[in-house]
């Protein structure tokens, strides 16, 4: 009997041995990518592993959060760092502090592509011992009228969709070209993950209970790489939400003479053909 | 025959243009200063510039028109009662707002 518990504590311990670092994700998220006519937009920035509402972490601040959008041929960006609040961030079994932010609807009335840019402070991975930064976009639109959706912000690394992350189907391919100092990055590594856990905007929580049961590690996050001109395709399997996330591969190498994993997210919304 | 070969491709050119599916999007605000601010455009991405816009009273008698701008925006006195605002982007692309569904 004894035995048989010290086996199944051993294979407990063993399964938590194999079980894979879940992905980190910088997480904008905001309930609806696409708005008939514009509405204010209730914001939450989170570090956290937006799979199985995984360990929640500290960002380190925001250094930058704006939003930019083309009217005609110019190009405006509108600061956003203005409207957040601090908050907490709890998941099952782990907290650190998060943002929130209600974006006025004024602020995004103009139709088209409001492409959100997060450029969060530094985040120090202690079992690595390396910093972390992800600089995260999401896609909002208003009224249809595609604007600047496909277009490089400019930022030292990002993901450039190469299909509107708001017109997708379930079942259509994501594509994504990733650069880093407006240069395609060769096969670049991206870890794919599917909001499975839908964070609850009243409570700034997610939910033990998740919408998939994953049979294996590998599909909690998936990999994938680029190709030699850094773009990547994904077919998505389930309507809601899908974090990319290309790793290490901005300019940056180094913050506090510790090595700097910076890399390049972006989110992207599926929906069901009813 | 050297211009009817340049006349074909430019004809070949323009066909992939009429070809593509360009539903014409319109939305109007109220900037709360007496003025409200209309933009056009086309889910496509084509510009709206030039295209005619078109302000109704209740009765549908025509106040003003005028033409979007370069970049497809135009700023109008606010008129008085109820009114319309319609883009006409030709025949069966011509989008109506109702006053009532301009806010600030």
């Amino acid at each position: 009997m004894k035995k048989a518990l010290l086996s199944s504590l051993g294979l407990a311990a063993c399964v938590l041995c194999t079980a894979p670092a879940h992905a980190h994700f910088m997480m904008t998220y905001t309930p609806e990518t696409y708005m008939q006519k514009a509405e204010n937009a209730d914001f939450r920035l989170v570090f956290t592993h937006p799979t199985e509402a995984g360990s929640v972490m500290d960002m380190g601040g925001v250094q930058e959060f704006y939003a930019m959008h083309k009217r005609g041929d110019n190009l405006k960006k509108t600061d956003m760092k203005k409207y957040l609040k601090d908050i907490t961030w709890a998941n099952p079994g782990s907290k650190a502090p998060a943002y929130a932010a209600t974006i006025p609807a004024k602020e995004i009335r103009s139709m088209g592509d409001h492409v959100f840019v997060l450029i969060p402070g530094y985040y120090l991975e202690k079992e690595e011992d390396v910093y972390m930064q992800q600089i995260s976009k999401l896609i909002l639109n208003v009224g249809g009228a595609p604007t600047s959706w496909n277009e490089p912000v400019g930022l030292p690394t990002e993901i450039v969709p190469m299909i509107k992350p708001y017109a997708l189907w379930t079942g259509n391919i994501f594509q994504g070209q990733v650069l880093s100092k407006g240069k395609p990055v060769a096969n670049a590594e991206i870890e794919v993950e599917y909001m499975s856990n839908m964070p609850n905007m009243a409570t700034n929580t997610m939910p033990k209970e998740s919408s998939v049961d994953y049979k294996n590690p590998s599909l909690v996050t998936q990999t994938i790489f680029a190709d030699e001109n850094g773009v990547f395709s994904f077919g998505i399997p389930k309507a809601g939400w899908w974090g990319f996330a290309a790793l290490g591969v901005g300019p940056d190498t180094e913050y506090k003479g510790k090595g700097l994993s910076q890399d390049a997210v972006i989110w992207v919304q599926a929906n069901d053909i009813k | 025959m050297k211009v009817l070969s340049g006349l074909t491709l430019a004809a070949t050119l323009l066909i992939p243009s009429f070809a593509n599916a360009h539903t014409p999007l319109f939305s109007c605000y109220d900037m709360g200063d007496g003025t409200i601010e209309c933009e056009g455009g086309f889910s496509n991405g084509s510009s709206a510039s030039g295209v005619k816009v078109f302000i109704k009273d209740a009765s549908g008698a025509e106040i003003k028109n005028a033409a979007l701008d370069e970049n497809s925006y135009i700023t109008i006195s606010k008129p008085d009662g109820a009114y319309t605002v319609t883009m006409d982007a030709g025949e069966g692309h011509a989008v109506i707002v109702k006053s009532e569904d301009i806010t600030e």
